[in-house]
């Protein structure tokens, strides 16, 4: 059963992580769903399928391992747990034991970014940089809690590994109306049209985008937004596209270090491509452990607020534009 | 109940007939360490030549001609740097040409590499290599034999130094809560890491209490007594008891080469041909002494 919810609601994406999983669980009789002891949001899901839930207790290694030697039977294994434990602690099992074979392991979790108020041992700041890292693996990033199902039930039918980043996930705003995007893993989303700038990011901080374009649409400023929740395979073309249509101004905001995550994705295809930009502004993390305080507070004191990305896009625009730049 | 109807009915051996097999398996890894330029880990493919022969001759329940069949057996090659010794093992079974084996081995594009790789080698259950991988995926592989109701086992080769990886007992935890008792390990406890002797920078002991405290069946033989080994395997509880069981097998590293016997620089190595005349004496020394 899909879960009902409404535009500009609050929506927990752990709760649509649990209730996408109980429904899948019932088509998919090969799907299972394990994790290090971070289990409270999918009861519904063991309490359907208790005999395809395995809950391992504090051991991340043993539970990708565990994951990765049920694919090779032809199972399809979803770890659930927290970013910071699963990308880094795991991190070779996923490489080794899931990527190299190519098994279709899903591997889902919070806390990606500063969110939470855990502290650095808690932030996965650096997960996107590790992930995409990896051959074989899929990289995405969801804000949209809603999204987060339609994500999870694309990712049954894929062959390979698939990292799935949320931020904290207990409340989350919903961002787009049923049906308003095509949601496909790979493509990025245009979640507000525009032509002065592009601002991109993923995950927790779309909302932020659109609340700096909302902003600047004051001043007559017309601020496109492209959530790229996909980050590996990423979506060169939108890229070349935001260069095309918006001046070669180019603002990347994410809740991940500022360098290795998005923005370092983007200045890739940017190279590659030989893409000519008029703007590059990139709004993340520091090298910095970031200490405690709420999600917003952090994000401001290390200079990826709201504020900031609307300095950093009014900076993008004051550019002249390209070709005439050169 | 298990089903061995398919399986070796063509091929039964003998304690003796292993034991001879054993001996070819150790000749052909000395042949091919004496033909490949690069390193072989000779020292811990020769301490568990024993067990591959056991277990690819007597023990599991595969077949190379049907190895997508979902009865067989699987085994998990924890120890990846052993894969040579799987390699040929599994050759002398019929899954692979030992020729394809010398002629290729690592070498560009070729399927037989230094650790397994299922992709490339398909008949090899896992991809390992790097330590203490091996039993998750064992584990993983018991609990989806548990749930679709089959029979066959799950068997892991682990060395003894690998088990100083905390994942390998993250593993051991999760088979004892899942009553996994089609999960068999094998141990080869030859007593050397690379670099240092067992006990020496590291202690192991006690060590079967330590794989006692996590919940398993315990059963310790002579890794090199074929008699033992095959006894060790019959007597296997039913795949539907609820204890995982490890069988920790005493070798030696290096064993049947006198020079390589005991010996850290046998870790890994190469024969130029007179050093390989001179193992495959040695090699024919052993057999005769422990006939007698």
């Amino acid at each position: 059963m899909p879960v009902t919810f409404t535009f500009g609601e609050m929506l927990s994406a752990r709760s649509v992580i649990g209730t996408t999983l109980a429904e899948l669980g019932e088509t998919h009789d090969n799907l299972w769903v394990l994790t290090p002891d971070i289990g409270a949001t999918l009861v519904e899901f063991r309490d359907k399928y208790p005999d395809r839930f395995l809950d391992v207790g504090l051991a991340e290694q043993a539970c990708v391992g565990i994951a990765a030697g049920l694919a090779y039977d032809g199972n399809i294994p979803v770890v659930s747990g927290m970013l910071p434990f699963l990308s880094m602690r795991a991190l070779e099992q996923i490489r080794s034991d899931v990527c190299y074979p190519n098994l279709p392991v899903k591997i889902i979790g919070t806390h990606g970014g500063l969110v939470g108020n855990g502290g650095s041992t808690h932030y996965a700041v650096e997960d996107l940089a590790l992930m995409c890292a990896l051959t074989n693996m899929t990289v995405t990033s969801v804000g949209d809690p809603a999204m987060v199902g339609e994500v999870i039930r694309q990712s049954m039918t894929m062959a390979g590994p698939l990292y799935i980043r949320l931020a904290v996930g207990k409340k989350d705003k919903v961002l787009y109306a049923e049906g308003e995007h095509d949601i496909r893993i790979g493509k990025g989303i245009v979640a507000r049209q525009g032509t002065d700038a592009t601002i991109f990011t993923h995950g927790t901080t779309v909302a932020q985008a659109l609340d700096a374009a909302d902003e600047l649409a004051k001043d007559g400023r017309s601020v496109r937004v492209v959530d790229m929740f996909t980050l590996k395979p990423i979506d060169a073309e939108l890229i070349a596209q935001c260069a095309e249509e918006t001046h070669g101004r180019f603002v990347v905001l994410e809740d991940h270090l500022a360098y290795g995550g998005l923005a370092s994705r983007i200045a890739d295809v940017v190279a590659d491509r030989g893409i000519h930009l008029s703007a590059f502004e990139r709004l993340g993390i520091p090298q910095v452990y970031a200490g405690f305080g709420e999600d917003e507070q952090l994000r401001d004191k290390h200079g990826y607020g709201l504020a900031a990305t609307v300095a950093a896009t009014r900076r993008a625009i004051a550019q002249p534009a390209w070709p005439t730049s050169h | 109940m298990r089903d061995p109807a398919v399986w070796l009915t063509d091929d039964d051996p003998s304690v003796a007939e292993l034991e001879d097999r054993a001996y070819e398996l150790r000749s052909k890894l000395l042949h091919l360490c004496g033909t490949y330029e690069g390193a072989v880990h000779i020292g811990g493919d020769l301490s568990a030549a024993d067990i591959f022969t056991a277990l690819f001759h007597h023990g599991l329940n595969v077949d190379p001609h049907d190895i997508s069949n979902p009865r067989r057996d699987r085994f998990v090659l924890s120890k990846g740097h052993a894969a040579v010794c799987m390699y040929i093992a599994m050759s002398m079974r019929g899954f692979f040409s030992y020729d394809g084996i010398v002629d290729t081995y690592g070498q560009l594009d070729s399927a037989y590499g230094m650790h397994p790789c299922k992709v490339q080698l398909p008949g090899v259950e896992a991809s390992t290599g790097s330590l203490g991988h091996g039993l998750p995926l064992a584990v993983g592989m018991a609990l989806s034999a548990r749930h679709r109701g089959e029979q066959h086992r799950v068997v892991c080769l682990l060395g003894d130094g690998e088990t100083g990886e905390g994942s390998v007992w993250e593993a051991a935890m999760a088979a004892r809560s899942n009553e996994l008792g089609n999960l068999v390990a094998f141990v080869d406890r030859n007593r050397q890491l690379m670099t240092s002797f067992a006990e020496e920078r590291v202690v192991f002991e006690p060590y079967p209490d330590k794989w006692r405290a996590f919940g398993w069946d315990v059963v310790q033989v002579d890794g090199h007594d074929m008699g033992q080994l095959v006894g060790a395997i019959d007597a296997l509880p039913a795949t539907d008891s609820d204890r995982p069981t490890v069988v920790i097998c005493e070798t030696v590293k290096g064993k049947g080469v006198d020079f390589m016997e005991h010996n850290l620089a046998w870790h890994a190595g190469s024969l130029g041909a007179a050093d390989l005349e001179r193992a495959m004496a040695a090699l024919a020394a052993s057999r005769k002494k422990e006939t007698v």
